[in-house]
């Protein structure tokens, strides 16, 4: 073997944990927050709400608890649970604060123009992104055979991406991108840290956020009226 | 049946438990020796079987799980053992190992090795106190240039640290048999008092030069990766040992693959890591007994490459 022979190493070379210890902080962060996942229910049932209602206030209302979502779980799961036994877990940590910044910045100084949706639509995106949002974490206590390993929406870094994607669709394309690249740099480092760790049924989460990514950099919800 | 938990009666199970972790051989095994080999810069002995962390213990702040890795050690010390290898590399495994020391108030009974992991050349009195601090001890008996990192710089201080008492032995590591080359030019030309390496039934590298020169340079081999990360098990198994295993002193697969590596004349100890109980138990099974022959050893290595 040369001296730098680097086709010898395997992703599993830079995974110093093993499946039990990540399953764990889903487990941890659960009993450890518990009663207060409740918030995260209530948050669900927020955006949904908003994304239904669907005007400008609802499109701001979205993104300040898109932000909270990405503030909470950055500082909570990835800094104080995650990156413990993952260094680049607390780098994500901070790029998920700085997400949620960029989100509050985009809800509360953007000048949005009041275009809308038609109101079937705005229904169908309400009760699909809950839908999604509710079912995703499911993955995870497949995975893990454990009920309370369930990941939510605004405690986990994947189901909090995943399901941020299609919110983001209320952002104009030429912005979009930049809200976009973190999502993509998150679902690929996740998948393969939970590919490497054998959680294949996990891997369905940053796949999904992948796919969604894909089209959110090209989708666009067409607009039926202008209430500017 | 509910028993009246008194200070005394706790008093008296912590003295037995200290106890038992100063007489391990006798709660292992009444009446046998645990096999050992001696350091050849020292004539210190060693018993072959120790442990590694990498993967292991690195569980950050999970309670639940840091009590289970000190059932672990606690097993380990139990049952003989006395080398615990870490590295700053491993997350919090450290961390970890420090409060496991500390519950079992074990700090006298390990073999602290531990490894300078930086680039920086000029960090390792600054990584090896932060480990030190970790682990709750005063000097690491064995610390270790990590995968050759920044390794002229690193050892060059190991030597004054060793001359001036701040550390024991020094040494140099790799795995997954990189940089065989140059490991053995450092181990021609340095002063070590150990290497470490990979080498097991199926990585049998080590054999062509670098286990040999370690005996002609009188250098202690710790080897790791005895399992290959475990990938032994999930492909042997679930086949059958041989019926002559009992002979060359092996009752399951891990006795089996660990007798086979410390059985080799210039392994010093091998450190297999492992988080749970059960599993320690039959890693230190190697620990006693007898090892297999040189004629053995053939056996052993053709009999799994012919699975």
């Amino acid at each position: 073997m040369t001296d730098t022979d680097w086709s010898s190493y395997s992703l599993s070379d830079f995974l110093m944990f093993g499946p039990e210890v990540f399953l764990r902080l889903f487990v941890r962060i659960n009993q450890d927050l518990w009663p207060w996942q409740g918030l995260a229910i209530v948050m669900m049932v927020l955006i949904a709400a908003l994304l239904v209602r669907g005007d400008t206030m609802a499109k701001r209302g979205v993104l300040l608890l898109l932000a909270l979502a990405w503030m909470w779980s950055g500082a909570g799961f990835l800094m104080a649970y995650y990156g413990p036994i993952n260094t680049p877990a607390d780098w994500f940590g901070w790029a998920f604060i700085l997400q949620a910044a960029l989100l509050t910045v985009a809800a509360l100084v953007w000048p949005w123009d009041g275009t809308c949706v038609a109101p079937e639509s705005r229904w169908k995106a309400g009760v699909g992104w809950f839908a999604l949002t509710a079912l995703l974490p499911l993955l995870v206590v497949g995975q893990s055979g454990n009920w309370k390993a369930v990941a939510l929406f605004g405690v986990t870094p994947d189901l909090t991406v995943a399901a941020s994607i299609p919110c983001m669709l209320l952002l104009p394309r030429r912005v979009r991108w930049l809200f976009l690249l973190l999502p993509l740099l998150w679902a690929l480092f996740s998948a393969a840290t939970l590919w490497t760790l054998g959680t294949r049924l996990m891997v369905l989460l940053p796949a999904a956020t992948l796919v969604l990514t894909v089209a959110g950099f090209w989708f666009s919800p067409r607009p039926v009226q202008n209430r500017g | 049946m509910a028993t009246r938990f008194t200070r005394r009666k706790f008093l008296a199970g912590l003295a037995a438990t200290g106890l038992s972790l100063r007489m391990p051989v006798l709660v292992a095994a009444p009446g046998e020796k645990a096999i050992t080999r001696a350091i050849p810069s020292s004539g210190e002995s060693l018993p072959v079987i120790g442990m590694g962390t990498w993967r292991t213990f690195n569980v950050g702040g999970d309670r639940h799980l840091v009590g289970e890795r000190t059932d672990v050690l606690k097993t380990f010390f139990e049952l003989g053992g006395s080398l615990v290898d870490s590295s700053p590399m491993y997350g919090s495994a450290d961390d970890v190992m420090g409060e496991a020391l500390e519950r079992l108030d074990a700090h006298d009974r390990v073999f602290a090795a531990n490894k300078i992991w930086t680039r920086d050349g000029d960090a390792t009195r600054e990584q090896d106190r932060a480990s030190r601090r970790k682990w709750g001890i005063e000097r690491f008996d064995l610390q270790q240039v990590h995968n050759l990192l920044a390794w002229e710089a690193h050892l060059d201080t190991l030597k004054r640290m060793k001359a001036d008492g701040d550390i024991r032995y020094l040494g140099i590591t790799t795995s997954h048999g990189r940089r065989h080359g140059e490991f053995a030019r450092i181990m021609e030309q340095e002063p070590l008092d150990f290497v470490q390496l990979t080498y097991n039934v199926l990585d049998r590298e080590a054999e062509q030069r670098l286990l040999p020169l370690a005996r002609e340079r009188g250098i202690a081999v710790i080897v790791n990766r005895p399992f290959q990360g475990g990938r032994l098990f999930r492909r042997y198994q679930s086949e059958p040992l041989p019926a002559w295993a009992p002979e060359a002193g092996c009752s399951n697969w891990a006795e089996f693959f660990l007798k086979f590596i410390v059985s080799h004349p210039a392994v010093t100890c091998a450190i297999p890591a492992t988080t749970r109980v059960e599993h320690m138990k039959e890693n230190m099974g190697a620990l006693y007994g007898t090892l297999p022959d040189e004629q053995q050893r053939r056996q052993m290595a053709d009999y799994v490459a012919g699975l």
